[in-house]
């Protein structure tokens, strides 16, 4: 199916390597020849339960575990605090101007776009900037997810893809905050199959984007969601792992919901609409498996449950109206089949006839009135 | 179907009714604007961008299946006005059932096939209606029929599944547009050969053909009017069926009314939904 790429959230591209290099190699000469030593610091900042105190009465511990640090990808890299905290040039450190741990945090965030500017740049179209602009300040920002003095490296140093280690922490990174849904998505088929290591299964991510993370309450979110979806299900790879169809794409769309739904979306990506996508049935984060014995959508008394949050009226048969993305077989919905397989012979065959008597009696035709004529020029 | 009036000075022979060729224009301008709204809709899936900007064009998808509704009542209004027009000719008038098919058309249409490959000396001489037309009469009574009873389906889903298994939806949708494309591919191949390409046909414009077109076309017809001219049926006989004809016609036109105003209101799912509940 050919279709313009919807701009929706996704995943980071295998390409340039996350932490741009070059840079990354000035900071460290920069670190080793002038700027503060991390011993210098942690001479203070290794004893645990060292605190700093705020205006507001917060106060935040700033012990920096050694170890941790040392494990992290920052650490590793040979990073100097100062690389980072660069307002900090001597001892006693000057006044903190931050009036809480949280303005503190939300001031220093934006040193990650000195080495980051790529991640960086891509959370500024973030609904979580989009919320600080708005001033809320719980707002996740860089040091939210990734905490910078234990980050661990996840990504593939060749390829930049995600690491399986880093895929299984994502739920819980975002849980920091959105712990409801999280509690919801660790009880669906593809929560429970990532706990158990599962890469194949989707996790925060790769619905809702990483660093540039959109709304998904928008109607070009809602209108993009299936093809997201499809992503997986219809990678028959992945699918036969699993034993379930990839014509649910195709499936839906040749129903009324999803032709209605593909066709905004290439037209109107903005359009609003309460044509149902595949989370309406299926759920958003607590996703069952069809088959599921209790709650799957194979049950119809569910299924029945579904239609009729749009259509109340509708009686125990209705939902048999939708086949349930099976492509019509002899044994499947034999009537749809078999109604397809007649127009698929009665079309060719009546036109088929109607052009094969048209042309004959065209042709004769000619032939009769160019006969007429020469019997006109030479009566015998 | 013969016809009840005619300007007589005009040159000649009557062939369609003024009742006749408005009917064929609704009808012509229902079938067209149903084809313009429906096919888009049936090839939403095959992403082709002519298709789409149609849509577009006439104000979105919403406003197409309701202009492609609306066009279906006109057809149905239509249908339900040819029912009792022919219902009059045939009841009161007892005009020749000239559009019934016999066993001759199918001889015909043999002789017509044999003597485009030239395996006959002659065409067949044809009555009031050829072969061909009757082909494409009740091509139209068999596609409309089909149409009306799927297009129900389709409009009234939840109704349907009261009484049918839900399957019978989607096999509606399969027929629908099958059919749909069948009728649309007949017209294109067979009424534009027969009567725009072959030669024009203006009798539907102007509800006369002249003597050198019914010599080709209609040779027994013309043999017979020749022959004398068709006796007028007895005004008192005619006025005695009419007594009768008029109260049945009417209960029956009211109840088919009645139905396709059922029909078109029974419920509105299928353009509108509601939002969904959380």
């Amino acid at each position: 199916m050919k279709t313009t790429p919807p701009e929706i959230p996704s995943l980071p591209r295998p390409g340039p390597a996350v932490f741009p290099t070059a840079l990354t190699a000035l900071l460290v000469a920069l670190s080793a020849s002038g700027a503060r030593g991390q011993d210098e610091c942690l001479a203070c900042h290794a004893e645990p339960g060292f605190e700093a105190a705020f205006a507001n009465g917060d106060s935040r511990d700033v012990h920096v575990d050694r170890e941790a640090w040392e494990a992290s990808v920052h650490g590793q890299m040979g990073l100097s605090c100062t690389d980072c905290h660069t307002d900090i040039s001597e001892y006693p450190h000057a006044e903190i101007p931050d009036r809480s741990a949280r303005d503190f945090t939300l001031r220093l965030y934006t040193s990650c776009e000195t080495c980051h500017e790529e991640q960086f740049q891509k959370t500024l179209d973030s609904v979580h900037q989009r919320q600080l602009a708005a001033g809320n300040k719980d707002a996740a920002v860089c040091a939210d997810c990734h905490d910078p003095h234990v980050q661990k490296k996840i990504t593939d140093p060749d390829t930049g893809a995600l690491l399986p280690e880093g895929r299984i922490v994502i739920p819980r990174t975002c849980a920091k905050c959105h712990a409801e849904i999280q509690a919801r998505y660790r009880e669906s088929v593809h929560g429970a199959d990532l706990a158990e290591g599962n890469s194949d299964v989707p996790t925060c991510i790769d619905c809702h984007g990483v660093h540039d993370i959109h709304d998904p309450r928008t109607a070009k979110f809602r209108l993009a969601s299936p093809r997201m979806c499809a992503d997986c299900h219809t990678d028959s790879k992945k699918m036969d792992r699993y034993g379930l169809s990839t014509a649910v794409l195709r499936t839906y769309v040749a129903d009324f919901h999803g032709s209605t739904v593909t066709l905004f979306e290439r037209q109107h990506p903005d359009q609003v609409t309460n044509k149902p996508v595949c989370y309406d049935c299926h759920g958003i984060h607590d996703i069952k498996s069809a088959r599921d014995p209790e709650k799957g959508l194979q049950v119809k008394a569910n299924l029945l449950v579904t239609c009729r949050k749009c259509h109340p009226d509708a009686t125990a048969n209705f939902p048999d109206a939708w086949l349930s993305h099976y492509v019509p077989t002899p044994e499947k919905n034999p009537l749809v089949y078999w109604a397809r397989q007649l127009y698929n012979v009665l079309i060719p065959g009546v036109v088929g006839g109607m052009v094969l008597f048209v042309a004959s009696d065209f042709v004769r035709r000619r032939r009769d009135r160019r006969r007429a004529r020469r019997q006109r020029i030479e009566p015998s | 179907m013969s016809t009840p009036s005619f300007d007589p000075p005009r040159p000649g022979y009557a062939r369609f009714a003024r009742s006749d060729r408005v009917q064929h224009a609704v009808m012509a301008l229902s079938f067209l604007v149903l084809a313009v709204t429906g096919l888009p809709q049936k090839f939403i899936y095959a992403n082709n961008h002519v298709l789409d900007d149609t849509i577009d064009l006439l104000g979105g998808i919403e406003a197409v299946r309701v202009v492609h509704r609306w066009a279906a009542t006109v057809l149905m209004l239509a249908t339900v006005y040819h029912a009792v027009a022919v219902g009059y000719r045939t009841l009161v008038r007892r005009v020749r059932l000239s559009m019934m098919p016999r066993f001759q058309d199918v001889v015909d249409a043999w002789q017509s096939v044999r003597y485009n490959l030239g395996l006959a000396p002659q065409r067949p001489r044809m009555d009031r209606f050829t072969w061909e037309e009757k082909v494409e009469y009740w091509s139209l009574v068999w596609g409309t029929v089909v149409m009306i009873v799927t297009g129900f389906m389709l409009w009234n889903p939840i109704a349907t599944a009261r009484f049918l298994p839900g399957e019978f939806i989607p096999a509606a949708q399969v027929v629908h547009g099958g059919e749909a494309l069948l009728a649309i591919l007949a017209v294109l191949v067979w009424h534009f050969y027969a009567v725009h390409l072959r030669s024009f046909n203006r009798s539907m414009f102007t509800g006369r053909m002249d003597e050198h077109e019914m010599e080709e076309e209609h040779p027994l017809e013309l043999e017979r009017i020749q022959g004398g001219a068709e006796p007028e049926p007895d005004p008192l006989a005619v006025r005695r069926r009419e007594r009768i004809f008029q109260p049945v016609a009417t209960v029956v036109a009211v109840l088919l009314l009645a139905g396709i105003y059922w029909f078109v209101t029974f419920e509105q799912t299928a353009i509108t939904t509601l939002p969904p509940s959380p």
